[in-house]
């Protein structure tokens, strides 16, 4: 999908050098730190703006030989909040139907379907501007999905959502994927991609983090926390099976230990189990998505159980 | 074709849905016909109340031209500020990236706006109906003169609409463009008339006249002649520079009505009378003889008057080559809104984020 993008602005180089391939039918995260060029990016595959060098294909065709067949089929979610403000929802999500060449009854009849689908029906006749954050994000998501698109793109979708609403936006996007369409999502909160994506493109300052970098990031040691009803045999159960005392960290309850890879972990709760340890929690501090964006922007540092938002997925 | 006009009709109802409900629009228009009224309601009281003039025809035809005047100013003097902010505010709303990722084009965006932008500035136009039509009913003013003033401003509504489009197109800062709008506006209002007067006063030459200390109006002759030598302003080479300028355009199009005596009955006529004047050379009565002829009308109790008929009938128009040239500027914006907005983008503002 993408081959060496890049793109620079006078003297900032936004994007220099990203290659990857967003497959049909799944779910990409498109990770980076911020002024990673995510957006920039997210702007060349929205055939707004020109590679300086490199090339894009978005299903098939080229967004800057041929914008109109990219768009088309691509649906566009900008980080931006930009929405009509006199317009009313509805018709703020019909005119951009029309705009996409959709005639008025198409139209209006699609509209009512997204309103129904991102949970906007009852601001549906009240101007755009009164929305809130997380409700002008909703009609952004609505309007870029207006003409059923093939690809679509998502720039950090879940920012000012309310829980229920991220959950709804992730069962949303899940259920787009699993229609066969492609997806790219940008998001800061990598928990909430970890849920939804089924790959991961790493970007630092424009570059595409090498497969042999994400795997090696993969077997680096990490944190997984280890809770267990008897906190005290947990103790002595790891010292028991070597884990020095000053590599543990004990913090509410729990216990966070160093481990290498999954396969590591696996023994580790195979042996505290065989050890009789009650173990109520086992699950890495940070999740995939996270421990891996923060270990290629830290190569040097060893992960710290401080670092980032603690996530609690896996097994419980 | 069709598909492209549909496409413009979206863009240009979405502007006209996003323009007409704020607030500001409406309270322009109010006072604006606030200004009219008082404006045609304290003309005819001054004429109706003045026993001199016996015929309505006599204020009706001023105060039609009057009306059409001040439509054209208001509206040069508004429709910057509802034009200069239409693409480029709808980049700082984050709007413009929302619409280009669809499937209008380029063109079909600009065109939309530019329409949407004309016909709010008509607005004006259709505000100031009643009193053009009870000017005009009053004044009797001919169906000519209504046809013809009202397509040249519209015109030139349009022109100044195009103008503000497209440098909302061409530069990045909303308030920077109206800016520069307003003085494009004011280069060719003002601009111009500033231009002929310093142009004429520059190319002045220095010219032999003759005067006469007495005149005799029985014999019709002229004696003491004596002659000196005066620089005199050369507006009959620089009155080319007034051609664009909105105001002599629609003076210089209307075609003019006289009264018995040869003057212009309207203002249309009066300014036309004025702008055409400046076309005829200063060497006119530089002959001894001329000069007797000129000392013995301005001697003379039966003033015969500026003859705007005469002088009309003998210059050159220049509203044709006034339209053109803001057709060139109106387009030249328009394209170059064209070029800086088209996707995907080359080259982006300094400090501008496309989103």
């Amino acid at each position: 999908m993408v081959d060496s993008l890049a793109r620079s602005f006078g003297d900032v180089h936004a994007v220099r050098d990203i290659t990857f391939t967003a497959p049909a039918g799944a779910v990409t995260a498109l990770i980076g730190p911020n002024g990673s060029g995510k957006t920039t990016l997210m702007l060349m595959l929205a055939s707004l703006l020109r590679p300086d060098a490199g090339s894009i294909r978005v299903a098939g065709s080229d967004p800057v030989a041929s914008p109109a067949a990219v768009r088309a089929v691509l649906g566009w979610m900008p980080d931006a909040l930009g929405s009509w403000d006199s317009l009313t929802v509805r018709s703020a999500l019909t005119t951009t139907g029309r705009l996409y060449r959709m005639n008025r009854a198409d139209a209006a009849e699609r509209a009512s379907v997204l309103l129904d689908l991102v949970g906007l029906n009852d601001l549906a006749s009240q101007p755009t501007r009164v929305l809130s954050r997380g409700q002008k994000q909703k009609l952004s998501l609505a309007r870029s999905l207006i003409h059923d698109p093939q690809v679509l793109l998502l720039d950090e979708p879940a920012s000012g959502l309310d829980p229920l609403a991220r959950a709804d936006l992730q069962v949303l996007v899940r259920r787009l994927a699993a229609e066969g369409k492609t997806i790219l999502v940008s998001s800061h909160v990598l928990a909430e991609l970890d849920e939804m994506a089924d790959t991961a493109v790493y970007v630092d300052a424009g570059v595409t983090a090498s497969a042999e970098r994400i795997a090696e990031s993969k077997t680096s040691q990490r944190l997984w926390r280890i809770r267990a009803t008897d906190a005290a045999a947990l103790d002595r159960a790891l010292t028991k099976i070597g884990i020095s005392i000053e590599t543990r960290v004990t913090d509410r309850g729990e216990t966070s230990v160093p481990v290498s890879g999954e396969a590591d972990a696996a023994a580790l709760l195979a042996k505290l189990v065989k050890a009789g340890v009650a173990v109520s929690s086992f699950a890495p501090a940070v999740g995939d998505l996270e421990h891996t964006f923060l270990d290629l922007n830290r190569p040097t540092e060893r992960p710290d159980a401080s670092t980032g938002t603690s996530t609690k997925g896996g097994v419980r | 074709m069709s598909q492209f006009l549909d496409g413009v009709g979206v863009i240009f109802s979405l502007e006209m849905r996003q323009r007409l409900r704020g607030v500001a629009w409406y309270v322009l228009l109010g006072v604006f016909f606030g200004i009219l009224l008082l404006i045609t309601v304290v003309t005819s009281i001054v004429v109706f109340s003045s026993s001199a003039i016996d015929a309505p025809q006599h204020v009706g035809g001023p105060l039609y031209s009057l009306v059409i005047y001040f439509v054209l100013l208001l509206g040069v003097l508004v429709a910057p500020a509802m034009s200069g902010n239409a693409i480029n505010g709808d980049r700082d709303a984050g709007t413009l990236a929302t619409t280009q990722v669809t499937l209008i084009t380029t063109w079909q965006l600009v065109l939309g706006k530019f329409l949407a932008a004309w016909v709010t500035a008509l607005g004006f136009l259709a505000v100031s109906a009643p009193f053009l039509v009870y000017s005009a009913v009053v004044g009797g003013t001919s169906p000519t003169t209504i046809l013809i003033s009202l397509l040249v401003l519209i015109l030139e509504l349009g022109v100044v609409a195009a103008i503000g489009v497209g440098l909302s197109g061409l530069i990045t800062r909303p308030l920077f463009s109206v800016v520069v709008t307003y003085l494009a506006v004011a280069a060719l209002t003002l601009g111009t008339l500033i231009a002929f007067v310093l142009g004429g006063l520059a190319l002045q030459t220095k010219t032999v006249m003759y005067d006469y200390d007495t005149v005799n109006q029985k014999s019709g002759t002229c004696t003491g002649l004596h002659q000196f030598t005066e620089p005199v302003p050369r507006f009959d080479l620089d009155w080319g520079v007034l051609a664009p300028n909105p105001f002599v355009v629609i003076s210089d199009a209307v075609p003019a009505t006289y009264d018995k005596y040869g003057s212009a009955s309207d203002l249309f006529g009066t300014f036309k009378w004025a702008e055409r004047s400046a076309q005829q050379s200063p060497f006119r009565a530089n002959t001894p003889a001329a000069a007797c002829r000129q000392a013995l009308q301005n001697d003379s109790d039966t003033y015969t008057g500026p003859d705007a008929a005469r002088v009309i009938a003998t210059t050159t128009p220049s509203w044709a080559v006034g339209i053109a040239i803001q057709r060139v500027l109106a387009v030249a914006a328009l394209l170059g809104a064209w070029a800086r907005t088209r996707t995907p983008a080359r080259r982006l503002a300094k400090g501008s984020r496309i989103a």
